[in-house]
């Protein structure tokens, strides 16, 4: 902590101050607070001083920039300082509190680069496991198309087994890559009214196959707070998975709704009543990959409901779900962002 | 108006035999000249510029390619007066839109996802005016329309 007074001296140094800086109090007391600034930036703080003395609010001193301090042997260190101000029988007196911040530093940087490194990987994987099943795609396509007077039934139907195969590694190779990007995509908080984003969901599902019966009961508006894209991303997965999961029935009801939320800001559910699932595996749902369903019933990736708990998580709030065999099954998930008025 | 070529630059033998016959099994019937890495693409293009050979009508460029990349390759086209206007189709194997970005920052016309669709591809040339480039036979798919 530091005192200055309102021509910039220094009134008063903490003992922590003392370490920081490396200089004995009595070198501080008196001094302009400029000797703590680093060089490059020493002549303009006059300037900010006299700025912030003419609206004294405590704040962050230099938002957004990246502050230093100048330490006695002339090295430099990063630093987080915060003003405040207080009025004396002497005038204002101005306090800085100074934190140095080498070690979070050293830590965001060490976190960029592993966020880089993972992009890197991200990157190789959407290209390098792309070409060969490209390979494989194509060539089965071109078997079917150009051989298939030599192939006869049984040859065509193995080609549209490596054709559909590789698809379905594309289709967990784009999963995966969704759920990278959803862990690490920007968020941008607003307020999103979910029912709303259901009801659109539910009516290009029904567009796209009018032969189907099933029944929206959908509660508008569910008001949150959020990431558009992000949830949205969550109610797609959760709604054509209850879509999925009820394809085997003439009659099918889809709900969505809120429900107590407890300790979240809001509580979700996603219900269906559909094939549900055995709840003794009800746990491992949520992890890549697992299925609960052969691939023969029910086409996957096992990749939608990770996605899922990663976005949810992201927004504070946990997922879960409830079902029994042939009864269906509810997903519940919570949202737990700050309202800000 | 003379036949021109389309340069392919591909260096996985696999995409480059798709696309081949992508193209041949919609009836472009111009020839196709393939480079395998970015270093042979620059230095066909290069030499027939500098003995005033025709260049080609379309380059088909792959992003990744061994000894020089494709965003270099269309960077040394677009840097070049001779070159500069030669039409670059970027073939992209992902749909990370990094890619597609960069590809325009470097002056890409258009790019197509591989393995080449060949809907795609004609929505490209179509995009980019050069129906005369496309020997379409024997009645072409993309007619030129009056303005």
């Amino acid at each position: 902590m530091v005192c200055v007074d309102a021509g910039g001296r220094i009134v008063m140094v903490n003992a922590q101050m003392v370490q920081l800086f490396g200089y004995p109090r009595e070198d501080l007391e008196g001094q302009p607070v400029e000797m703590l600034v680093p060089g490059a930036v020493r002549a303009v703080h006059p300037q900010h001083r006299t700025g912030y003395m003419a609206d004294p609010v405590p704040r962050p001193m230099g938002a957004g920039m990246q502050l230093a301090g100048c330490r006695r042997d002339g090295s430099t260190f990063p630093a987080e300082i915060s003003l405040s101000a207080i009025d004396t029988d002497e005038g204002i007196l101005v306090t800085a509190a100074v934190r140095d911040v080498t070690e979070q530093q050293r830590r965001q940087d060490d976190l960029e680069r592993a966020v880089r490194n993972l992009e890197t990987f991200t990157y190789s994987v959407a290209h390098d496991l792309r070409a060969p099943l490209r390979a494989l795609g194509g060539y089965s396509s071109a078997l079917m198309e150009d051989c298939a007077d030599y192939l006869g039934e049984v040859g065509r139907g193995y080609a549209e087994r490596i054709l559909a195969a590789s698809g379905q590694m594309s289709a967990l190779i784009d999963g995966l890559l969704v759920l990278s990007r959803m862990a690490r995509a920007e968020m941008r908080l607003e307020g999103v009214d979910l029912g709303a984003e259901v009801a659109r969901i539910a009516a290009e599902l029904q567009d796209g196959a009018p032969g189907r019966r099933v029944h929206f009961a959908i509660e508008r508006p569910v008001q949150a707070r959020a990431d558009r894209l992000l949830i949205r991303t969550v109610l797609q997965n959760l709604v054509e998975n209850a879509w999925k999961f009820t394809s085997g029935q003439d009659d099918a009801l889809i709900e969505f709704g809120s429900a107590p939320a407890g300790d979240a800001a809001i509580c979700c559910y996603v219900r269906d009543d559909g094939a549900g699932f055995d709840p003794h595996y009800a746990g491992k749902l949520f992890q890549p990959f697992q299925r609960l369903h052969p691939a023969s019933d029910f086409p996957g990736t096992g990749i939608g409901l990770a996605i899922i708990k990663q976005v949810v998580e992201r927004h504070g709030g946990r997922a879960w779900a409830e079902g029994a065999v042939g009864e269906g099954a509810t997903f519940y998930f919570t949202l737990n962002m700050e309202e800000i008025a | 108006m003379t036949t021109r070529t389309i340069l392919l630059v591909e260096d996985n033998p696999d995409d480059e035999m798709l696309t081949l016959r992508a193209l041949k099994k919609n009836s472009i019937a111009n020839e196709i000249t393939v480079a395998h890495d970015g270093a042979e693409a620059l230095e066909l293009i290069f030499s027939r510029a500098s003995s005033g050979e025709p260049l080609p009508g379309l380059v088909l460029l792959d992003l990744k390619l061994p000894k020089i990349d494709g965003l270099e390759v269309m960077r040394r086209i677009r840097a070049d007066e001779r070159t500069r206007i030669i039409p670059v189709v970027i073939l992209t194997g992902s749909k990370l839109d990094e890619d597609i970005l960069a590809g325009y920052r470097g002056g890409a016309n258009a790019y197509v996802r591989k393995p080449v669709n060949f809907a795609e591809f004609a929505e490209a040339v179509k995009t980019l005016g050069l129906f005369w480039l496309i020997l379409n036979e024997p009645v072409p798919k993309f007619v030129p329309q009056p303005d």
